[in-house]
């Protein structure tokens, strides 16, 4: 797939010329051309920073740039806010969602657009559930629309961006890292509509640190770095190795490298958990120097799972240990007094805390170790020491400790609620999603910790929809479906085959070492 | 390619301070300084001794119980029971007084202040009551409470008590500075300590900001409501001595509408009412704000009346000011908010 050679000769939809933005203390877009074709889809990659996001707001009228020009159809095309845009048929899909928690997944899926019964001022309901039902349907996902929104998992959430954008009959569909919550099949789903949206003519600006779906799916694809554009070419002249040479600026060595680790005594122990109906019969073991993967499709149960793990859900029965102690923490407090550190799927929800700088975000879990003097006062010097750790570490890209999480890029807020995982010094850390929307370099580097860490002796449950990581990563895998272990894959048996058997046929499969238990 | 290449790429610039952050905590400062050096213009008596020594005496009680209210509206909730336990705790410190003398009365209206801080925080963590619900339930109950104990008539500080030291707290002057004044700034310096280097004060300001991620951050809501109503609670015991030390009376209806003053400091000062952002600089500025704006009218004979409606609209300016912050968060907000006052053509939903 993905010749630009049929693109020859078609006019720009789309063009921006010198575009700039600027926010304080940085330009987030230093005078950027970009130009989208009728019917192509185009992708646009950078390092975690580099602007994507900020150019795609541009184009939905959340930003204004402060200087440049955008011409849509050859006509000027300066929206002011996101009404102007969708009334321009250009749909954006944002990195970070924009529903309404209380209402249904129909009513977010309409919002601002609902139609009207006749003559009152009702909601005809039954239709625009029905349209959503339609619109799901194409995505060959099944998500109740009358559900409220509040309810979903964060991939079902994605979903419903999606089926908003859908939605709208735009003549540019813009994606903003749409796949980053989605896991392997709903990916797949995802992967078709958009070819289907580019035979029918539409052209789709795709953003996404996975390069394989850069690769099944563009025409052009363009690449950002620092705000500035690098260089835009057809996805035939290049490959993945010379796009992120042109991203990072620099080669990334991004196969997963996993010390083998020697057997530890056993830090976790479940023993026929059962949590509300979410998780039936949980048993499972976590070793010191470990790294435990938990996979399976959406919804399955995982973040439950870890959630339970981290006394942030009720365990109705069954027992824990940790490090052979009885253990049932009632509260977040109770498993970080034990030593266990959480890093939570949904970033927005139960991650940032906005109005906090980021130097804030990060030692909020270790408020016990910024402190000094007699007073035991914070001390603003040590918390900015930990924020220089990190930042360097994990290449935080941001203007300075003070800055508010929020006015980070999506991967730098994510590397920062790592870092605040991470910052106690947790002997089990439990991990949904480490690499979220991170950048291949920044990937490869926490990759490189886990490791380090591991060796170290920590131990490290990681929840990943995606395949790859979860494989390269851990050393052991449990699939989940439908709140059961229904697989536990090591050695050679780690395939991506089997995994997606026990996620999604029901096929049961236990290697030796577990059944000998 | 080097690392000094990539180094050079990610290195800090220095963060512009934008003017939409100056102005959350300088703003109302500004406007403060402002207006006192307008006012020997428009109220000539204004700037002399005995006037100042008046209007920071008087701010005192509204000040000090600002402090508290800072905390609640950072963590994301208001106090509407702090006229209540102001009336109530001033009525039973005073029956202290004349059954155990100055140190009973200090006692008896912190720990006062204190259960009825313990009764909220329980009404919210244990009944899951809403603060907004669960305070104005407790504003009617602590008033009928103080009415109850004032039946036969208010309590008083009878006046052969004029040189008991108690009598002092509301009307002795340090340096020239009356101590009430100084007691508040003690409030507010130890508020500022608690809200900005320890840790409770940081959980605090993270609860606020978001209550979900808080959790996960072991953070538990029990312990910060239990904090921040008992602060309220303490900071009302301390405004209630120096207002019965100045009053010398107190029945249940002491301090009508002590609630929104209070709130209308700390609104005005720069505290978002979402949550998650708060200043001690803009409330103590704001309480000044409002107490000289007050002093103004009624040096130039405006009646009570008018001076509840001005009070009222400066009200409404900083919520409206507070709500368009809100929805115009992030760079430029300031402008946009401004611009945003002007109503465009809204857009027809289909019909
Ligand atoms: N509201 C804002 N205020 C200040 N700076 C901002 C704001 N939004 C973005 N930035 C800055 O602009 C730069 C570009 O951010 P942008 O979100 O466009 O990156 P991105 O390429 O989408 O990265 P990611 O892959 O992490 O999503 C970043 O340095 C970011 O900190
Ligand atoms: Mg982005």
């Amino acid at each position: 797939m993905g010749s630009g050679a049929h693109l020859q000769g078609r006019s720009a939809l789309l063009e921006v010329d010198d575009l700039t933005v600027e926010f304080p203390g940085i330009r987030a877009l230093d005078s950027v051309h970009f130009d989208i074709l009728a019917g192509e889809v185009h992708a646009l990659v950078g390092e975690n920073g580099a602007g994507k996001s900020t150019l795609l707001k541009v184009l939905g009228g959340v930003h204004r740039p402060s200087s440049g020009e955008v011409r849509l159809s050859g006509e000027a095309y300066h929206p002011r806010r996101p009404a102007d845009a969708l009334a321009a048929g250009i749909a954006v899909i944002y990195q970070e969602f924009n529903l309404y928690p209380d209402l249904t997944v129909a009513e977010n899926v309409f919002s601002g657009r609902e139609p009207y019964a006749k003559g009152s001022r009702g909601i005809r309901y039954a239709e625009i559930n029905r349209r959503t039902s339609e619109l799901f349907a194409v995505l060959g996902v099944t998500i109740d629309p009358t559900a409220t929104v509040g309810s979903l998992t964060v991939s079902e959430q994605q979903l419903v961006e999606i089926c908003k954008a859908l939605s709208v009959d735009g003549r540019i569909i813009v994606m903003d890292e749409p796949t980053a919550a989605l896991s392997a099949d709903e990916v797949t789903q995802l992967l078709d509509v958009v070819k289907r949206l580019r035979a029918e003519g539409r052209s789709v600006i795709y953003v996404s640190h996975r390069l394989d779906e850069v690769f099944a799916l563009a025409d052009r694809v363009t690449v950002l770095r620092d705000g500035k554009h690098i260089r835009t070419c057809d996805i035939a002249d290049t490959d993945p190795d010379g796009l992120v040479r042109l991203m990072v600026g620099r080669d990334v060595e991004s196969v997963f490298h996993r010390d083998q680790v020697s057997e530890g005594t056993v830090v976790l122990e479940l023993t026929d958990v059962n949590a509300g109906r979410r998780l039936k019969d949980i048993s499972l073991t976590v070793r010191a120097g470990e790294v435990v993967g938990i996979g399976g499709i959406a919804g399955a149960g995982q973040p439950e799972l870890s959630q339970v793990i981290f006394g942030a859900l009720g365990v109705d029965s069954g027992t824990m240990t940790l490090n052979g102690e009885p253990f049932r923490p009632r509260h977040p407090g109770d498993a970080m007094a034990r030593g266990i550190g959480f890093l939570h799927e949904d970033r927005k929800v139960a991650g940032n805390l906005p109005d906090l700088s980021i130097r804030h975000n990060l030692t909020i879990s270790i408020l016990d170790k910024v402190r000094t003097g007699i007073g035991r006062f914070l001390a603003p010097a040590k918390e900015t020491d930990v924020y220089d750790g990190y930042h360097r570490r994990l290449n935080i890209k941001a203007t300075g400790p003070d800055q508010l999480i929020g006015q980070l890029s999506g991967g730098n807020q994510q590397k920062v609620l790592l870092g605040r995982a991470l910052a106690p010094g947790g002997r089990l850390l439990l991990l949904n999603e480490p690499t979220r929307g991170v950048d291949i370099g920044a990937k490869a580097e926490i990759h490189r910790l886990i490791n380090i860490l591991t060796a170290d002796g920590a131990a490290v449950l990681m929840v990943s929809s995606d395949l790859p990581e979860l494989l390269g990563v851990s050393d052991r895998v449990y699939v989940m479906a439908g709140g059961e272990i229904v697989g536990h894959l090591t050695g050679a048996d780690r395939t991506e085959e089997n995994v997606v058997a026990c996620a999604t046929t029901g096929r049961r499969i236990f290697s030796k070492e577990l059944s000998k238990r | 390619m080097t690392t000094e290449t990539i180094i050079e790429r990610t290195g800090d610039k220095p963060a512009k301070i934008s003017f939409g952050r100056l102005w959350d905590t300088w703003g109302v400062t500004a406007i403060l300084i402002l207006l006192l050096l307008c006012t020997p213009a428009i109220a000539p008596g204004f700037l002399e001794v005995e006037n100042l020594q008046s209007v920071l005496r008087e701010s005192a009680y509204v000040g000090i119980v600002a402090v508290g209210m800072t905390f609640a509206i950072a963590s994301g909730a208001f106090d509407l029971s702090v006229g209540g336990q102001l009336a109530l705790t001033s009525v039973v410190s005073l029956m202290a007084f004349s059954g155990g003398g100055t140190a009973a009365a200090i006692a008896a209206a912190i720990v006062t202040g204190l259960l009825c801080g313990l009764v909220n925080a329980g009404l919210i963590t244990r009944l899951r009551v809403p603060p907004f619900v669960a305070t104005l339930g407790s504003l009617f109950v602590f008033r009928g409470i103080a009415y109850l104990l004032t039946q036969d008539g208010p309590k008083t500080l009878p006046y052969s008590q004029i040189h008991s030291p108690f009598v002092k707290l509301g009307s002795l002057n340090i340096a020239g500075l009356p101590l009430p004044f100084i007691i508040m700034v003690a409030v507010f310096a130890g508020g500022w300590i608690l809200l900005r280097r320890t840790a409770i004060g940081r959980r605090t300001l993270a609860y606020g900001s978001s209550p979900s991620a808080a959790r996960f951050c072991g953070i538990s809501d029990t312990r910060i409501r239990l904090f921040v109503f008992g602060l309220v609670g303490l900071t009302v015991g301390i405004a209630a001595l120096t207002y019965i030390t100045r009053v010398w009376t107190a029945d249940g209806s002491a301090q009508d509408g002590f609630e929104l003053k209070v709130i209308a400091a700390v609104v005005l000062g720069g505290t978002a009412l979402k949550g998650g952002k708060g200043t001690l600089v803009g409330t103590f500025s704001a309480v000044f704000l409002v107490s000289v704006l007050n002093e103004v009218l009624v040096s130039r004979g405006v009646e009570s009346a008018y001076q509840r409606i001005v009070l009222g609209c400066v009200l409404i300016v900083a919520l409206t000011i507070d709500g368009l912050r809100t929805r115009f968060a992030g760079p430029g907000s300031f402008r946009r908010a401004i611009t945003g006052l002007i109503p465009r053509k809204t857009t027809q939903a289909t019909s």
